[in-house]
């Protein structure tokens, strides 16, 4: 699981993110969302150890992200929105050198399938920059997963998917959830959130709106009854960002 | 067209000199930029500099003249032939992608997208044609300045336009095989023609010019000069010398009166790079575009971009096993990396290089002892720049920190693995080199050492090698580590004052840095030596035990550094790399 306690962030005089606490239970899809510039980025790098917290603790699946890193990390994934990869390895290679990365048992036995499975098996010996981004976006995701994490966290999981991409990417999500992963899902799209997100956590200038499932908001705020959640957004972020 | 051109190079320029400047707050900016000006003036405008006789003084007049004719024309066949040998098929239009987006939905024909591009090149070649000849005047700043930046552009721009004539041909024949012969065919037919009649003029000149060096070097230099004016090589060399003919003019007069010829060069390869692109089609713009984009790509620090081309299944030197430390597999991705951008006309280069280096060391020696000599020459090339040029290390994988965050390695074994891959790789190189100088000077008959002396040198050598390339590379990565808005980090080079500022503290950093580490080993490498030699040892062989135990207090030293590098990672944030 995911917890967070009083997680500040700050760069210089600028907050980009404010005293949040909040935690994601196994099984759990939480949707963190927030006009631009929220701290919703900063929150998710915070979470997985590429920046530091100013204040406060982030533990994954009960480790210490900041005195035991190196067990957390093996517990969660991170896909961010930009597909990042080395040019000069294959899209097998990336897969074996991630597993050799997490120790992953019988990858020999898990590639084939692996790739056929992502539809990158006639190119499992092609180099990034010849793969179109979606599949780029399919190999990181793969990476991801190959170690079975525990905790997963998303940043616009969906940018570049074609449709069927996207939605075998929703069901991986809520599959991984079913299986027990905790699950932070960072996106614009308030319709997937609304979809497949058992909770949501809305931030606006890195301090924390409301957290809840859709109910549970609405139940804080009846003059919102009925609304979906992109109106609740723009009600309680007072429409600022262009989301 | 033309306006669009011209008005993107100034606004272009004017926002990048803005953007300089503004910079120029920034403490590391500033200071790279003062030093680099003092490092510039003193290049340039030093007290006494301009006194400073030039090696053609002190040559008798005619010679001097004739020498410098040769050494222009010489020097300009050397980077045409590099061209043809060395260049890619990749033409220097190569578009940026805000180009290729805003140009080829545009509504303008090809010729005018190659033309824009052309246009839009012009600028940085003129500026880099001014630097070259306020850096070549030696302070000698007169009113011919404006006269040589203007023969040294048209020097430039030809070099551009063959360059892409070049590039243009090799694509053509590369992707439309005999299709590119056929359409290839009357270019095809001068660069024979070319490169025979370079032949049979050297051929018919070269026994004349030796022997008029035998007899004299002003000989040697007159005949020289005629040879290249005279028969066959007189033709084919006819546009070098009129290139040339602008640029070593002594006055306006002759400046103008080289002008045409000079022009006539440039406006043929005008006229050849026009008529290939526009021939060459659609395959020239699209793959301008994918060439934007990989590069792109590159910028974006997603490592070198030029090995992913579409040349085939890139090959595998070493497969990765299934298990083991996590770590190896850093160091496993880092040499995949590095042997897959070395490609075969690296080692032509470094072949060539040290072919010219061996025979000017080792003529009059035996084949052993040449052999000898080149890998040893090898050698000591690939430990004095490998660390510098072998960037697979957190050099180039700091721009992917984001990710080298998210692994489950400690920050020690992170830089550990970093620098040991192009340790393990460069050492490899030069202990190759050590090894068959050793095996060739067993079938030497020259007056070298004993075998039991040669092995004591073989042994020292091979000890000292690995922790000396791991301290230098260590001390590479320290710096972007300690410093990483000072250091170029990925594939780009920052330009400028200040870039060379930067880079000249860096280097002097890294010297002491090396210094200090170094300093120890040397020490207590010292103090075994006196002990064993107080012993009995010889003098070789007590060289061996400091070079060991040298070796083993750097090898402590770096491991010790690494512990201490490897906090400062987990501390780094990608914010600090700006």
């Amino acid at each position: 699981m995911i917890q967070v306690d009083n997680l500040t962030k700050l760069y210089g005089e600028l907050v980009a993110v404010d005293d949040l606490s909040f935690t994601v239970a196994p099984g759990e899809v939480l949707g963190l969302v927030g006009p631009n510039g929220a701290g919703k980025t900063t929150t998710l790098r915070s979470l997985v150890g590429i920046v530091r917290p100013t204040r406060g603790t982030v533990k994954i699946g009960g480790h210490d992200l900041e005195r035991d890193a190196v067990a957390a990390k093996r517990q969660l994934a991170f896909m961010p929105d930009e597909p990042h990869l080395f040019d000069y390895l294959t899209v097998e290679e990336h897969l074996r050198f991630t597993a050799r990365l997490y120790s992953v048992p019988d990858v020999e036995r898990r590639l084939p399938a692996l790739l056929q499975e992502l539809e990158l098996s006639d190119k499992a010996r092609v180099l990034p920059p010849e793969l179109s981004r979606g599949m780029r976006q399919k190999l990181v995701i793969a990476c991801g997963l190959l170690h079975d994490p525990t905790v997963l966290l998303f940043d616009e999981p969906l940018t570049g998917l074609d449709p069927a991409g996207i939605r075998r990417m929703k069901q991986t999500i809520v599959e991984r959830a079913r299986q027990g992963a905790a699950v932070l899902l960072s996106s614009h799209l308030l319709h997937l959130v609304e979809e497949i997100c058992t909770r949501v956590l809305i931030l606006q200038r890195g301090r924390m709106v409301t957290i809840g499932t859709l109910a549970e908001i609405l139940a804080r705020r009846p003059d919102l009854a009925g609304k979906s959640l992109e109106d609740v957004f723009l009600a309680l972020t007072g429409g600022a960002g262009d989301t | 067209m033309i306006d669009a051109a011209l008005y993107l190079s100034r606004r272009s320029f004017a926002n990048a000199l803005r953007r300089r400047l503004q910079r120029l707050r920034q403490p590391k900016y500033l200071i790279g930029f003062c030093v680099g000006l003092l490092y510039f003036y003193w290049v340039i405008a030093r007290p006494g500099g301009a006194a400073r006789p030039s090696i053609g003084a002190a040559l008798p007049g005619g010679m001097a003249a004739a020498l410098g004719e040769v050494a222009a024309v010489g020097g300009l066949a050397v980077v045409l032939l590099a061209t043809w040998v060395f260049g890619s098929a990749e033409t220097p239009f190569t578009f940026q992608l805000a180009e290729t987006d805003f140009l080829f939905p545009a509504p303008l024909t090809r010729r005018q997208v190659i033309q824009f591009r052309l246009l839009r090149t012009q600028v940085p070649l003129l500026i880099s044609a001014a630097f070259s000849v306020v850096i070549f005047s030696r302070g000698h700043l007169d009113a011919r300045l404006p006269l040589k930046i203007v023969a040294l552009w048209i020097v430039y721009l030809t070099l551009q336009l063959h360059s892409a004539g070049a590039a243009l041909l090799r694509g053509s024949l590369s992707q439309q095989g005999v299709t590119g012969v056929r359409r290839r065919f009357v270019t095809l037919g001068v660069v024979a023609a070319l490169v025979t009649g370079l032949w049979l003029g050297l051929r018919a000149s070269l026994p004349a010019v030796v022997a008029a060096w035998a007899e004299s070097a002003g000989a040697g230099a007159a005949e020289l000069a005629r040879a290249l004016h005279h028969g066959a090589l007189g033709v084919v060399l006819w546009p070098l010398f009129a290139l040339k003919g602008p640029l070593l003019a002594a006055n306006v007069t002759q400046f103008l009166a080289a002008l045409p010829a000079a022009l006539l060069v440039a406006g043929a390869h005008y006229v050849w790079v026009m008529r290939s692109t526009l021939a060459f089609e659609e395959a020239a713009v699209e793959h301008a575009g994918k060439v934007a984009r990989r590069l792109e790509a590159r910028r974006r620090g997603r490592g070198d971009a030029s090995v992913g081309g579409s040349r085939g299944a890139p090959r595998t030197f070493v497969r990765l096993a299934a298990s083991g430390r996590p770590a190896a597999a850093i160091v496993w991705k880092n040499m995949t990396g590095a042997l897959r951008e070395f490609r075969l006309r690296t080692v032509l280069l470094l072949v060539i290089v040290i072919v010219a280096m061996g025979s000017a060391l080792g003529s009059q020696g035996s084949a052993a002892e040449l052999v000898a000599v080149l890998a040893l020459s090898l050698s000591g090339l690939a430990l004095l720049f490998g660390p510098l040029t072998l960037r697979y290390d957190l050099r180039r994988d700091l721009e992917l920190l984001d990710m080298l965050k998210t692994y489950p390695l400690r920050g020690r074994e992170l830089v550990a693995a970093e620098v040991l891959a192009p340790a393990l790789l460069l050492s490899a190189v030069v202990g190759l080199g050590i090894g068959l100088a050793f095996i060739a000077s067993l079938a030497s008959d020259a007056p070298l050492p004993g075998l039991g002396d040669r092995v004591a040198l073989l042994v020292a050598a091979l000890a000292l090698v690995p922790p000396v390339l791991t301290v230098l590379l260590l001390v590479q990565n320290a710096a972007v580590l300690l410093f990483p808005a000072w250091i170029a980090i990925g594939p780009d080079r920052p330009t400028g004052f200040e870039a060379t500022g930067q880079r000249i503290l860096n280097f002097v950093g890294g010297a002491l840095a090396l210094l200090i580490a170094v300093l120890p080993a040397g020490l207590v490498g010292g103090l075994a030596a006196i002990l064993v030699r107080a012993a009995g040892a010889d003098r070789l062989w007590t060289g061996a035990i400091w070079a060991v135990v040298a070796a083993i207090v750097l090898s402590a030293e770096t491991y010790v550094g690494m512990l201490l590098l490897g906090p400062v990672l987990e501390r780094l944030e990608p914010a600090g790399l700006r």
